[in-house]
């Protein structure tokens, strides 16, 4: 088991290493998929490798040269290292608009140090009317298209459904893995949680289902240690992944996640795909579901407020913690909406900001022992 | 001795003020006569306006309210209220509004706004729409959501018009006629069309004198004269105001007569946003310079190609063609926006290049990289100003005035070395 844990925790730590050893290895391409939204089965399909890009590991300095010191770690960190050439082993990108910032990175990357293949997308809003699907499916046969041309193959219409099977088998996998943390919390720590789901995003997904199903019986054997422990579910960390030193100061602070509600988390393995008769069509489905409620897109119908609510009660957790990144619109434009309905619901919710280079991790130390002192007391 | 520098205002532009100030008070009372009322971001508002519907627009609304110097105050309510100091601060200005009218907060009667039978979710960016979300969360006001994709570059025209024409034609026509309880007014979006295209035509005619050297107008001029290119559109009156714009920037044209006095001395380009709550604020500053924002890419959004307008056929497919083929949208992405100021350089004469960073809007993108390609291309400075659209707290005088200072410092030594052709 610690082999497995092993890989996944130095793969999300340096997916450098990781993603590029995988390309010399198999000698296939390498594409980097903005996250959240695009669909990386298409990708699959083609024989290359789709890989999420992430939040780098060192802080930001050529990058700054190139991108607003106030723009969030996401958009700079990538800048960052696509100026430093760590990243030339990415043969392809893929973006589109998530928020304002995610639309800094693509010109800033093509205008500066274009990748070998490029591709801006646009994916539209969650917002009712056929023509947003529509327009979907069409951006989404454009993608193909041009992975097509990349890959110098026709991706077929069988090789579609078989990668839409492998993501579905791989979401189902993480699924387990989830329910098993609910029903013995504390039996998997939330760093390894993450680096569980983070290195799903940067390796061969049937390779990380192979790897899982190894590891979920194992798991499955480990005693609970969440005595005493306060339950709570982390939320937010949008679309980048939180600092492990955060996630163990949680947990040192006398908490324990039982959920989450972020991005490297289960809001990546969230809607399995329902095979359909145009695989294309059946990926935009998946695009569209309205849960978990994502404040990328423009959906005001399903609130996330509500949504982290009923997470809470689902899982008996006592509180939650709120990870805001520094300078992340849609999580600051959604906030005072999820605090007034935690206020309202008398939950306690604590919001800590997280920004690319640690601050003062002894001032969050303070703040999450307070929080946990507060449920405590009201317990 | 040190020169002194000063601006020279035109006549025509004090005009302005009435206009505007007549337009946000009819939607301010139009409850009391019993008129509908919608809050849009973006542009769509035109379609209301087609319905006889009074509408606000959200860039507009937030412009006058910081112009008006009421902004601050509505921000602290805003932050009172939860709202946190990194977010937009339309957006926060527009929750700090929603809620000074929902608990009876005490704020300037003349900005005020009444809440909404509808709320136009223009999607130019997503905030726009997030603050239709929080609003529809804090009153239940009906949305119509329309997305504004800004291209990412100009062959995207092809497949983003019919994207957004089907967008108006399937969502929010609709839904206005839902709402008014009455067929869509083809026939009143025409006529507003008609207005538009004569003023920003005009319009043109007066940009043109910004080429002139020295310029007989400023861009804090232009900016003061936006409204009826933009939210005035189709009101009769907006014909007349460029009319005597252009009447008199002919005649101080023929007298040559600079809108810095004693001389222009140099000509900058001043990208992104216009800093509404602090227009008179840095329009002091550049003149103590002798500095005449003579152009930026902001200008360039309000309907740069008035000849595309066709009121004659179907004007929502023109209107859509307006904004793109048109390049209303997109000047802000870096692609688009990088070819405009390339063209706008020499032709204008550019001694050097002030971008306006908004701390709370990330909309013009890649601009470092726009400076940097720019500067080494034309040999001519550039700064970024970091400040903000409306709130004070974003930003520290002192530093830009230092950073102003090393700037015309710079580009004093370089105007030799300029290359614009």
């Amino acid at each position: 088991m610690e082999k497995v844990m092993s890989r996944f925790m130095e793969l999300s730590t340096d997916p450098y290493a990781g993603v590029a050893k995988w390309k010399e290895d198999t000698g296939k391409k390498i594409i980097g998929c903005f996250p959240m939204r695009i669909p990386e089965e298409i990708v699959h399909a083609s024989g290359m490798l789709p890989v999420v890009m992430w939040r780098g590991n060192e802080a930001v300095t050529l990058g700054h040269s190139y991108v607003h010191n106030f723009n969030c770690g996401l958009t700079r960190s990538f800048i960052d290292d696509v100026m430093k050439d760590k990243l030339d082993f990415m043969d392809g990108m893929i973006f589109y608009r998530s928020c304002l910032q995610a639309e800094e990175i693509p010109s800033t990357i093509e205008l500066n140090a274009p990748p070998r293949h490029f591709l801006y997308l646009y994916l539209p809003p969650l917002y009712p009317g056929a023509v947003f699907r529509d327009f979907l499916i069409q951006q989404l046969k454009k993608m193909k298209e041009n992975l097509e041309a990349w890959a110098g193959k026709e991706i077929t219409e069988d090789a579609l459904n078989n990668s839409i099977e492998v993501y579905n088998k791989n979401r189902s996998l993480l699924k387990r893995l989830y329910e098993l943390r609910k029903r013995k919390p504390g039996t998997i720590r939330a760093r390894e949680m993450l680096a569980i789901v983070h290195a799903s995003m940067l390796m061969d997904k049937e390779e990380h289902s192979k790897l899982l199903g190894s590891l979920l019986p194992e798991l499955e054997d480990r005693e609970e240690v969440a005595d005493g422990k306060v339950r709570v579910i982390l939320s937010g960390g949008l679309c980048q992944t939180p600092h492990t030193a955060i996630l163990d100061l949680i947990e040192e602070a006398g908490m324990v996640v039982v959920d989450d509600d972020i991005y490297i988390g289960s809001r990546y393995f969230a809607n399995e795909v329902t095979p359909g008769n145009d695989p294309l069509e059946s990926l935009a489905d998946r695009y569209m579901k309205k849960t978990p409620p994502d404040p990328t897109m423009g959906d005001w119908k399903t609130l996330w407020s509500d949504y982290m609510v009923d997470k809470v009660r689902e899982n008996n957790a006592k509180g939650m913690v709120s990870l805001l990144v520094k300078f992340c619109p849609p999580h600051l434009c959604y906030y005072p909406d999820i605090k007034r309905t935690f206020d309202k619901e008398g939950i306690p919710e604590v919001m800590i900001e997280v920004e690319h280079e640690v601050v003062s991790v002894e001032q969050m130390r303070t703040r999450l022992q307070a929080f946990v002192e507060v449920i405590r007391g009201g317990a | 001795m040190v020169q002194e520098f000063k601006l020279n205002r035109l006549e025509t532009t004090r005009l302005m003020g009435p206009m505007v100030d007549k337009h946000w008070k009819e939607l301010r009372t139009a409850k009391e006569r019993g008129e509908k009322v919608a809050w849009c971001s973006g542009v769509p508002f035109i379609f209301a306006y087609a319905m006889d519907m009074k509408c606000h627009f959200m860039a507009g609304y937030s412009a006058y309210c910081a112009g008006r110097k009421a902004g601050e105050h509505v921000l602290e309510i805003a932050d009172s209220t939860g709202e946190l100091p990194d977010t937009c601060s339309y957006h926060r200005m527009h929750m700090g509004m929603a809620e000074a009218v929902k608990r009876g907060i005490p704020v300037r009667e003349d900005v005020v706004l009444p809440i909404p039978d509808l709320m136009i979710a223009g999607r130019v960016c997503p905030e726009m729409s997030h603050y239709a979300e929080a609003l529809y969360r804090k009153f239940g006001i009906q949305v119509a959501g329309i997305e504004l994709m800004t291209p990412y570059q100009e062959s995207d025209y092809e497949f983003l018009e019919p994207y957004l024409e089907r967008q108006f034609k399937e969502i929010l026509i609709p839904t206005l006629e839902e709402i008014c309880g009455k067929p869509f007014d083809y026939d009143h979006m025409r006529e507003i069309l008609r207005v538009l295209k004569k003023t920003a035509t005009i319009r043109n005619d007066c940009l043109e004198y910004f080429k002139k050297v020295p310029s007989p107008w400023t861009l804090w001029d232009y900016g003061v004269s936006l409204a009826p290119v933009i939210y005035l559109m189709g009101k009769p009156e907006t014909i007349p105001y460029y009319e005597k714009l252009r009447a008199e920037l002919e005649e101080r044209s023929k007298k040559n007569i600079p809108a810095i006095l004693p001389e222009e001395k140099h000509r900058v380009f001043w990208d992104g946003w216009l800093p509404w709550g602090f227009l008179g604020h840095f329009s002091r500053k550049l003149t103590s310079y002798g500095a005449n924002p003579i152009s930026g890419r902001y200008p360039w959004e309000m309907f740069p190609r008035p000849d595309l307008i066709d009121p004659e056929g179907d004007p929502v497919h023109t209107f859509v063609k307006a904004l793109y083929t048109g390049t209303m949208l997109g000047n802000n992405m870096a692609k688009p926006g990088l070819s405009l100021i390339d063209r706008i350089i020499p032709e204008y004469q550019i001694d050097g290049l002030i971008f306006f960073t908004a701390k709370s809007c990330r909309i013009w993108k890649s601009q470092l990289t726009i400076l940097e390609k720019m500067e080494r291309k034309y040999g001519i400075p550039g700064l970024c100003l970091e400040a903000d659209m409306a709130d004070p707290k974003m930003f520290s005088d002192a530093q830009i005035d230092t950073r102003l200072n090393a700037f015309f410092e710079v580009l004093e030594a370089r105007k030799e070395k300029r290359r614009w052709v």
